[in-house]
């Protein structure tokens, strides 16, 4: 069993995680979803101490290996380490790559290692390679030589860090074969992971970490069908956002229009839709700051209140749509003067579906999702 | 924005928005007829937002004053797609 506690690591000023716990207990498939630079990777570094976090407490089956008589060699023999990259010996064939660690660290005569180590090959369907050397290797038979080579350690905990981002989507299956081989034999692993279907398919619990946080855990089907958290949202539905705030009724539309336009060439959105995304912006901030009602938002802004406004173009389904956030004292942008001619109105409906909603902290959230057109596209 | 008569034909093109309404209202004064009906090209109108609506409209009743209407033609399909969702296309007269 693996508790963490409290774990911080920095480098200087820069804080890489802070505040991290997190149980794994003997048996779990645990997997750690989030972009790049989320600290996934620092944190299973840590666990096997290849690198020393600057604060917090790891505690492997009752010990805390930060103390200060930690064997370190034990502790890694306990938790073994795949790394992306594999980081096989060129110069050695399969099977000595394998045999080298249990010779060397366990003590197994060069017999007892290759009866062992053979049959680790074996088990991930290598025993024919035995005699080849790693440039002879595909990429997924590599990693899986990597594997082979933590496991003949005997290690009590396999860690593996991205362990399928450097191959290709036929090598990655074969090797997520083999994980899901060693979930299913009660392997305790915790897996960094950009692969969504192995967290997805092969975890007992997963976490999203976003900048050096754990935002969520829970089950496979807690994250990726019903995540409660806004970055993890955000992650599994992969959207991209453009944000900006409206600090008052003379803000700057050829800026504003600039950024859209920016944001949705980025992500290679058509013209069109460009247009559309520009079009229910614009006519917000009409509605926004016409009549009395907009004097009022723009005297409240002007006091400190600004709009917070974020496009959201989600990949996984290519909706696109703009959020609006209000406090209580600015109320709902979307609320006309009764002269208002309603064009505008007429136009964001047009455009897209609108969800108003309270927040717990009296303001608004606008949601506005433009609608299908026939190209299947928003 | 830019709206120029060439041989004949004004032409009206680029984005008629927040940004360019008011040089728009500017410009299309001097050319109200005293009588009859306006037309303008709107092949090359690229974007047209509820600010561009409301200078039409005022250019249609003027228009309307003096008997005639305001006629727009050529319009790309997603700028006549505001005019359908305000009701615009019932309103003026679009070729």
């Amino acid at each position: 069993m693996i508790e963490v506690r409290g774990l911080e690591k920095r480098y200087g000023n820069t804080i890489v995680f802070a505040d991290l716990d997190v149980v794994v207990h003997d048996g779990d498939v645990v997997s750690i979803i989030g972009s790049s630079g989320a600290g996934k990777s620092t944190l299973l570094r840590c666990l096997n101490l290849m690198e020393h976090p600057t604060s917090g407490q790891i505690i492997i089956d009752g010990e805390d290996i930060l103390s200060k008589d930690t064997d370190i060699q034990h502790i890694r023999q306990k938790v073994g380490m795949v790394f992306q990259t594999f980081n096989l010996f060129d110069h050695l064939n399969v099977l000595d790559n394998v045999t080298l660690g249990p010779m060397k660290l366990l003590g197994l005569s060069r017999k007892e290692a290759e009866a062992q180590g053979m049959k680790l090959l074996q088990l991930v369907g290598l025993a024919n390679r035995a005699a080849f050397f790693p440039d002879e290797l595909s990429g997924g038979q590599k990693q899986r030589v990597a594997i082979t080579r933590s496991l003949a350690m005997k290690p009590k905990i396999l860690l593996l860090d991205e362990p399928t981002s450097a191959l290709d989507p036929t090598m990655t299956s074969e090797v997520v074969g083999v994980i899901r081989r060693l979930a299913k034999d009660g392997m305790t692993m915790v897996i960094a992971t950009h692969e969504m279907s192995l967290a997805r398919t092969v975890s007992t619990s997963v976490i999203f970490m976003d900048q050096g946080r754990i935002c969520e855990v829970g089950s496979p089907e807690d994250i990726f069908e019903h995540p409660r958290n806004e970055c993890t949202k955000a992650f599994i539905h992969r959207t991209r956002s453009f944000n900006f705030t409206v600090s008052n009724r003379d803000f700057d539309m050829y800026r504003l229009r600039a950024g859209i336009e920016a944001f949705c060439d980025k992500h290679f959105l058509p013209a069109e839709l460009r247009d559309k995304v520009v079009l229910l912006i614009e006519e917000t901030l009409s509605i926004c700051f016409d009549g009395e009602a907009g004097e009022r938002r723009d005297m409240i802004m002007r006091a400190g209140s600004g709009m917070d406004i974020r496009i959201d173009y989600i990949e996984a389904n290519h909706d696109i749509g703009a959020v609006l956030r209000c406090n209580a004292e600015l109320g709902n942008p979307l609320e006309q003067d009764d002269d208002n001619d309603g064009i505008s109105r007429m136009i964001i409906e047009g455009l897209a579906d609108i969800t108003e909603e309270c927040c717990d902290d009296g303001g608004q959230k606008i949601t506005m999702i433009l609608k299908a057109t026939t190209n299947g596209q928003a | 924005m830019t709206l120029e008569q060439q041989e004949g034909v004004l032409r009206l093109t680029g984005r008629l928005d927040t940004i360019t309404a008011k040089d728009f209202s500017r410009d299309i004064e001097q050319f109200i007829p005293d009588s009859g009906d306006l037309r303008i090209d709107c092949g090359g109108l690229e974007y047209v937002s509820s600010a561009g609506l409301r200078v039409l409209l005022l250019v249609q009743k003027t228009l309307m004053a003096k008997g005639g209407k305001l006629i727009l033609q050529g319009m790309k399909p997603e700028v006549r797609n505001v005019f359908d969702m305000t009701g615009f296309s019932n309103i003026l007269t679009l070729i």
